[in-house]
């Protein structure tokens, strides 16, 4: 944990949990501990809600997993109740592997629906077993038992559930606000963007669920025990709804809101089941689901940040956050830039691509382009508007799928794979369209790009202090790739406040963070000042002294011309020439590809004079 | 064979009902990009007030017009009030925000009509005996309807000016205001087709699979999955969805083990969607940035 007032709320809910106990009528206690053990599942939906952008709307499934294995385990078998209680997590985690395994591949919201029918099915089976007791369901749990001690009264119940629920706090704090919960943050913003740096989306977000099934598990254990009888209702609709408006009401992905909408939803539907039946005389069955129905509607439609960002806002101190009028000179020397260690010799080819074509529809974007890019050069990539340049760069970096081709990156073939793919090979890139992790700092979009050469997991960052350390070297790292680029001064600014240009400045360090050996840069002189301009084309001539193999697709023909060692000229798909600056200066078919198009653009006619000044200069 | 007939015949008419309501998710997703979990609430609502005009006395056919009249109005309710004062709708908002509405929806069902599901009196016909298989008179109005209320709702969005506005407003939101059609307005009309689509579904189901407060909620799964099948946009492809979910249910329940049949849905979702994510029915949709 790193911010005090974590530690703050760790002290207040240990000192609630232990003290009210004794002051508080047994009842209040009683439904305390309902409150508890639903909190901790609620904490698991809203790690997956607020991390992987994905919702369950089944959570009571993988409660209902956890209590029954608890349950079956101590009243059939002679495994004693700790070890039963792993193995009922485990077999929670377990149902949410198979389930995540296929549907969490998919772009969408299937696992929401999917994660519905699971609870719908798990009661069915339930009723339907004998083995699982049917509608009875499996009684004469006991409460457990430690170190001589029965834990069987509410308030001694709550004193065992308290290290837990601190434990499950403590490790989703954690988790969120480390290198794995910054990846996932980084997705929610843009999924391409982070993926180009490494992230891998689906294998990320599949922890997350698994963790937030095993989170529903040890919740189920708990139940089990305290109610000491498990029935299909634990899986049932009513009980999912509360889980998601549990998460819901207190905010996606805050672990505190978690535990209070936990309390808030477990005193609500208490209060329920007594004022509605006096209401509507007569009423039965889960009456409480008006008010989960109506408080989760309003929630959506008015708070969507549920509590917590009311309470942002009722605390919110405005802190002006200024721009900067000049970024901070970046570094002023002139030597070689980012060489590593095992680099391919400058001259080795990084990048071929054979035959790149994409179809869409009937339309052919992208026909047979070929070109290799080798360590240590700058190649660039120009062409009229339309001429297929970004979508080259969407294929070789794993964002669209070619139709036809091939593209190999340090001698692996990549075509078809995703983006994470292709960062993998230490190559990654910058949009055109920026990417910006709007919901993150500078300095914590920079960071994002250290994923690949950092190292710490699920399990360790939920640990903390197992990570703390790998945590200062990226840090150390951004830094030093955001002075390179000159936003020493603007590194902590939220990244959404930036103007245009340093927004692009930014992505350039970003992608610097990677150390790749191959960078892609998507028209990054654009919406740069004239010194920025001149800034990045020193730093660019830097990195390639270094060994970088760096491609561009730049509009700036003349800033293209003076900085790239080969210029590649796209027109219509097709590659239609290849050469240095001088040869493709001298070659009609270029002039003749800009001078075809549209006499009205500006950025045609600016190349066409640029090729012609410079061609006249030299005569 | 005969056995195998029997329950190809249930199952179509079973889908029939899958395919009302998965077009009503159609009708929405496509024009909004809104999942709407509330649709199989529609059915219920519908089968539910229809058995309350009928108990007042209202004729059988008056009281399903009335029943249609009163989810449209229902259906329109619910977007004007909850769904159109959301500023920035995903589709993970709409599933949560649906999926109180259909809660709540639901809870009300349970306080005015209690737990105990019922049926609605069959619409009037003999049954039929075809070459040894039994087809009930409820069932060939099921196929009927369904199928009349299919090709109008094709012929809806691809004939008439209307439909095609709000295929519009789905395609390409600017353009379409452009040339003076509110997206609003579209999401209303869109909202009062998926009601009058469900609530379709909600009477003609009533006889056979007895209407109760929470029977929208498998309803609704099956006809998103029978939706999914279909590619969530396809109207063609939701029938289809539909009807083939049925007849797997039904197939399932006769040769293997009646318990299982509402797991038919879950698995088929995961299989389809894990080997054809655009639809089997729809056109295969194609990731870009």
């Amino acid at each position: 944990m790193k911010s005090r007032s974590d530690a703050v709320g760790v002290v207040l809910l240990l000192v609630a949990l232990l003290l009210l106990p004794l002051v508080l009528p047994v009842w209040v206690t009683g439904t305390a501990v309902y409150a508890t053990i639903y909190a901790i599942a609620a904490i698991g939906l809203s790690l997956l809600m607020g991390l992987a952008g994905q919702v369950s709307l089944g959570h009571a499934a993988f409660f209902a997993v956890g209590a029954y294995t608890q349950g079956i385990l101590v009243t059939r078998t002679a495994v004693p109740g700790l070890l039963a209680a792993l193995i009922a997590v485990a077999l929670a985690m377990l149902a949410a592997l198979l389930v995540g395994l296929p549907l969490l591949r998919l772009r969408g919201h299937y696992l929401a629906l999917a994660t519905l029918g699971l609870g719908i099915i798990l009661t069915v089976v339930a009723i339907e077993t004998p083995f699982l007791g049917a509608t009875s369901g499996i009684f004469g749990i006991d409460k457990p038992e430690f170190g001589g001690r029965r834990y069987d009264s509410p308030a001694e119940y709550l004193w065992l559930l308290t290290p837990v629920v601190i434990l499950a706090i403590v490790g989703a704090r954690n988790l969120v606000q480390s290198r794995v919960g910054r990846a996932l943050g980084a997705v929610n913003d843009s999924e391409v963007a982070a993926e180009t740096l490494g992230v891998d989306t689906f294998r990320l977000r599949l922890q997350v669920f698994v963790l937030s099934a095993g989170y529903a598990g040890v919740a189920g254990v708990f139940f089990a025990h305290w109610l000491a009888v498990v029935n299909p209702n634990s899986a049932n609709f009513a009980l999912s709804v509360e889980f998601l408006l549990m998460a819901v009401l207190g905010g996606l992905g805050t672990v505190w809101g978690a535990v209070v909408g936990g309390f808030g939803v477990e005193f609500l539907d208490e209060g329920l089941r007594e004022v509605v039946p006096l209401v509507v005389p007569g009423a039965t069955g889960e009456v409480q689901l008006i008010g989960f129905g109506i408080v989760l509607t309003l929630v959506m439609i008015f708070l969507p940040g549920g509590l917590h960002q009311a309470f942002r806002a009722l605390t919110a101190r405005r802190a002006p956050t200024e721009a900067t009028e000049e970024p901070a000179a970046p570094d002023p020397g002139e030597g070689p830039l980012l060489a590593r260690e095992g680099r391919p010799e400058p001259g080795t080819v990084l990048l071929s691509v054979r035959g790149l074509t994409k179809h869409y529809g009937g339309v052919t974007a992208v026909d047979g382009v070929d070109l290799d890019v080798a360590a240590g050069e700058i190649v660039a990539l120009i062409g009229p508007n339309g001429a297929g340049k970004t979508t080259c760069f969407n294929m070789v970096s794993g964002v669209v799928e070619p139709s036809a081709g091939t593209v190999e990156v340090a001698g692996t073939r990549i075509d078809g794979r995703k983006p994470h793919v292709f960062a993998a090979a230490r190559a990654t890139r910058t949009f055109q369209n920026l990417q910006v992790f709007g919901s993150a700092t500078v300095l914590g979009n920079v960071m994002v790009g250290r994923h690949l050469r950092s190292r710490v997991g699920l399990l360790r960052s939920m640990l903390g202090f197992a990570a703390r350390r790998e945590e200062r070297e990226i840090v150390a790292a951004a830094r030093e790739v955001i002075d390179l680029v000159g936003l020493t001064a603007d590194a902590d600014r939220p990244a959404a406040d930036l103007p245009f240009g340093r927004q692009r400045l930014m992505e350039v360090a970003r992608a610097l963070a990677v150390e790749p050996d191959l960078l892609l840069l998507d028209e990054p002189m654009a919406g740069l000042s004239g010194a920025e301009r001149r800034d990045l084309a020193r730093l660019l001539r830097r990195l390639r002294a270094g060994g970088m193999g760096i491609v561009l697709v730049e509009h700036d023909v003349e800033a293209v011309l003076a900085l790239a060692d080969r210029v590649a000229v796209l027109d219509d798909g097709v590659r239609i020439a290849l050469g240095t600056p001088q040869e493709i200066r001298d070659d009609p078919a270029v002039v003749a590809a800009y001078l075809g198009v549209d006499d009205d653009d500006p950025e045609a006619e600016q190349a066409v004079q640029a090729l012609a000044e410079v061609t006249h200069d030299e005569r | 064979m005969s056995d195998f007939l029997q329950f190809v015949v249930a199952g179509l008419s079973a889908g029939a009902v899958y395919a009302l309501v998965a077009m009503g998710f159609v009708a929405i997703f496509s024009v909004s990009g809104v999942i709407n979990l509330a649709q199989g609430e529609f059915a219920a609502i519908a089968g539910l007030s229809a058995l309350s005009f009928t108990d007042a006395g209202v004729p059988l056919p008056v009281a399903m017009l009335l029943a249609l009249l009163v989810v449209a109005v229902v259906a329109v309710l619910m977007q004007r009030l909850a769904i159109a004062p959301v500023r920035r709708m995903t589709t993970l908002v709409s599933i949560i925000l649906t999926l109180g509405v259909s809660t709540a929806l639901k809870a009300l069902l349970l306080l005015i009509y209690g737990p105990q599901g019922r049926g609605l009196a069959p619409l009037p016909g003999s049954d039929l005996v075809i070459g040894g298989v039994s087809v009930r008179a409820q069932e060939l109005w099921i196929l009927g309807i369904t199928a009349v209320v299919a090709v109008a709702v094709a012929v809806f969005y691809d004939r008439t000016v209307l439909g095609k506005a709000l295929r519009a407003c789905a395609e390409q939101p600017v353009a379409a205001r452009l040339v003076g059609i509110s997206p609003k307005a579209a999401a209303t009309v869109a909202f009062a087709v998926a009601g009058l689509l469900g609530a379709v579904a909600g009477v003609l189901a009533s006889p056979i699979q007895l209407t109760q407060w929470d029977s929208g909620l498998l309803l609704g799964l099956k006809g998103f999955v029978a939706a999914t099948l279909g590619g969530l946009v396809s109207i063609r492809g939701a029938v289809l969805g539909g009807l083939v979910l049925g007849v797997l249910e039904s197939l399932t329940a006769g040769y293997v083990d009646s318990g299982y049949r509402d797991a038919v849905a879950f698995v088929l979702l995961i299989v389809v969607l894990v080997a054809r994510p655009g639809g089997v029915f729809g056109r295969h949709a194609e990731a870009r940035v």
